[in-house]
């Protein structure tokens, strides 16, 4: 399988998203473009655990504000909001070793009941911690420039969101095409027979889960620099992880493009309610969300992406 | 001559159940030996003891003159033993070249050498044609050939086949006694559970037979069907066609 289309329709898409970043002026526009590539990122960052290695994380939201954290603790200690990217990285990865080591390999929902208990744990430490801000959060200090990370207008955000997502959507046709993500999916559908072709359950999922939260860590930073505030209810709720989930799920688990087709549908959706209902509308879009998340899982499991997938491989399958 | 694999002692224990209760047996290195036994006598799950499936309760595994008893999983194919299952345990949403190419990457990191090794053990199992079909849409031989491709890409010095012709038609188990020549013939040590004797007897250079958990007979084919001790386990059972006892002199 080449990876040519994938990387042709990545180029079209930066492409189009830069004429976008120069080309429009409309805020609301340009802010809707790059939250729709922060949720592809966290969708596909979910992906890794989630869709491939098939374990459900419903606590990603910890591994998005570790990245906003170390942004906002770099700034407000007078350090380069740069260094949040390693910082936070870092932080979330340290997060993901001590939650899955002991969960990965183990059978059952022990993993998913984890990731809920240490994000319930984070928010709350991050709530009662003066040094986090407690419940108030951060507010960043305003500034401008590219040492910075700070730009008066949105353009260069979208500028830097698109350079994340085409990054992590290079990252994710690379794991396709690697031995990691051959044991990944064979973890995913039968981990004793994966077992018996020399494959280490617990290492290849840490690694998995290490580059997920790190991917997530990285939007994290991008989103407190476009903001410039958080806090708890913002960056780690769980409400923010279920969305996560929910948009890796509604794409297609397991698909380079599912995330992105589950974050425009996501994006899409709520835009499309606040326009109808206004503020009045608020969790209308969740209610036809989780229509939609009942009509793919009763229909197909795999998701919008998934779907074509098989499609393709059941034509491809009668010709040879 | 040097066993390849000597198992000595090997006990398995499911909570009060005693599954397995001392087996022996050695596998010549280059040779095809049979596993056999009444149903539950424990041939599956000494097996799974072997390969590290399961963690024996007692009892030494060497495999190459080292202690592997108790050894994970992952780490026992990596040494070199590949194995199918009785029940198929496919990859059902991979393609058949992806659940091979799996396999070869063990020895292979590098995804254009694994897919280039799968894609000769295919041709060697006689699966190329099926390359692109899922694992789930295959017919039972050919999931069992897809279980065997899948274990040789790791290219293992010894391979535990469980019942791999069970279920097959007699045209598909002389396809499957012919491979079994082949991968022979390759250089891999096969230790096989099989049913049927009239295939195991012009293939096994050496038998093993298990009941209740014991080794109770090791020797020659020919030897296993005159064993008074074989006779009696297996008339303690109910037979099924072309078991032992329709061999006996
Ligand atoms: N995981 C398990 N837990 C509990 N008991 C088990 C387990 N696996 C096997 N057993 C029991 O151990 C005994 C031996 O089973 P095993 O499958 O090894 O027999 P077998 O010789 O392979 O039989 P068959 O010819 O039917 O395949 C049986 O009584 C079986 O019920
Ligand atoms: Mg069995």
């Amino acid at each position: 399988m080449t990876a040519k289309p994938h990387l042709y329709a990545l180029g079209a898409i930066v492409v189009l998203g830069l004429l976008a970043a120069f080309g429009l002026h409309e805020a609301v526009v340009l802010d809707l473009v790059f939250t729709l590539l922060l949720y592809a990122v966290l969708g596909q960052s979910w992906n890794w655990i989630s869709g491939y290695a098939g374990n459900i994380s419903f606590g990603h939201a910890i591994f998005f504000g570790c990245g906003a954290y170390a942004s906002a603790l770099c700034v407000t200690h007078g350090l380069s909001p740069w260094l949040a990217i390693p910082a936070g990285a870092l932080a979330a990865a340290a997060l993901a070793l001590v939650t899955g080591f002991p969960t990965l390999g183990l059978r059952g929902h022990y993993f998913s009941i984890a990731t809920i208990a240490v994000a319930a744990l984070v928010e709350t430490f991050a709530r009662t911690t003066p040094w986090l801000g407690k419940a108030n959060g951060f507010e960043l200090p305003i500034a401008s420039g590219w040492a910075a990370l700070q730009f008066p207008q949105k353009g260069p955000y979208v500028v830097l969101a698109l350079v994340l997502f085409a990054a992590v959507q290079l990252a994710t046709i690379a794991l396709e095409r690697s031995r990691l993500g051959y044991y990944l999916r064979a973890l995913r559908a039968n981990h004793a027979a994966a077992a018996s072709v020399g494959i280490d359950e617990r290492r290849c999922k840490l690694i998995a889960f290490a580059w997920s939260a790190m991917m997530a860590s990285a939007a994290g930073v991008l989103y407190a620099q476009y903001t410039l505030f958080i806090d708890p209810p913002s960056t780690l709720a769980l409400a923010i992880s279920i969305d996560i989930a929910l948009i890796g799920v509604v794409g297609g688990i397991g698909t380079l493009w599912g995330p992105a087709a589950g974050a425009l549908v996501y994006v899409v959706l709520a835009k499309a309610v606040a326009l109808r209902f206004g503020g009045a509308g608020k969790g209308y879009d969740l209610v036809i969300y989780g229509a939609i998340i009942c009509l793919i899982a009763a229909l197909r499991p795999y998701g919008i992406v998934g779907t074509i997938v098989d499609a393709l491989r059941r034509r491809r399958g009668a010709v040879a | 001559m040097s066993a390849l694999l000597e198992v000595r002692g090997l006990a398995k224990r499911f909570g009060s159940l005693r599954a397995l209760d001392g087996v022996d047996l050695d596998v010549a290195g280059g040779s095809l030996t049979g596993l056999i036994g009444p149903n539950g006598a424990g041939k599956s799950t000494a097996f799974a003891c072997i390969a590290g499936a399961e963690k024996p309760s007692a009892g030494s595994v060497c495999f190459r003159g080292r202690e592997i008893a108790g050894t994970a999983y992952h780490r026992v194919a990596a040494l070199g033993i590949g194995r199918t299952y009785q029940l198929v345990q496919t990859f059902a949403d991979m393609t058949v070249l992806e659940a091979v190419t799996t396999g070869a990457l063990l020895r292979r990191p590098r995804l254009r050498d694994a897919v280039a090794h799968a894609e000769e053990v295919l041709a060697f199992v006689g699966l190329s044609e099926k390359r692109y079909r899922l694992g789930r849409a295959l017919t039972i031989a050919d999931k069992k050939r897809l279980e065997v491709a899948r274990a040789l890409a790791t290219e293992p010095a010894l391979l535990l086949l469980d019942e791999v012709m069970a279920g097959l038609t007699p045209a598909e188990c002389r396809d499957a006694v012919d491979l079994l020549r082949r991968i022979l013939a390759r250089g891999v040590t096969v230790l096989m559970v099989e049913h049927v004797m009239e295939v195991l007897m012009p293939i096994a250079e050496h038998v093993v037979v298990i009941a209740a958990g014991k080794t109770i007979f090791s020797g020659t084919a020919a030897d296993a069907v005159r064993d008074a001790a074989v006779l009696a386990a297996y008339l303690g059972s109910p037979l099924e066609h072309g078991e032992i006892a329709g061999h006996a002199p």
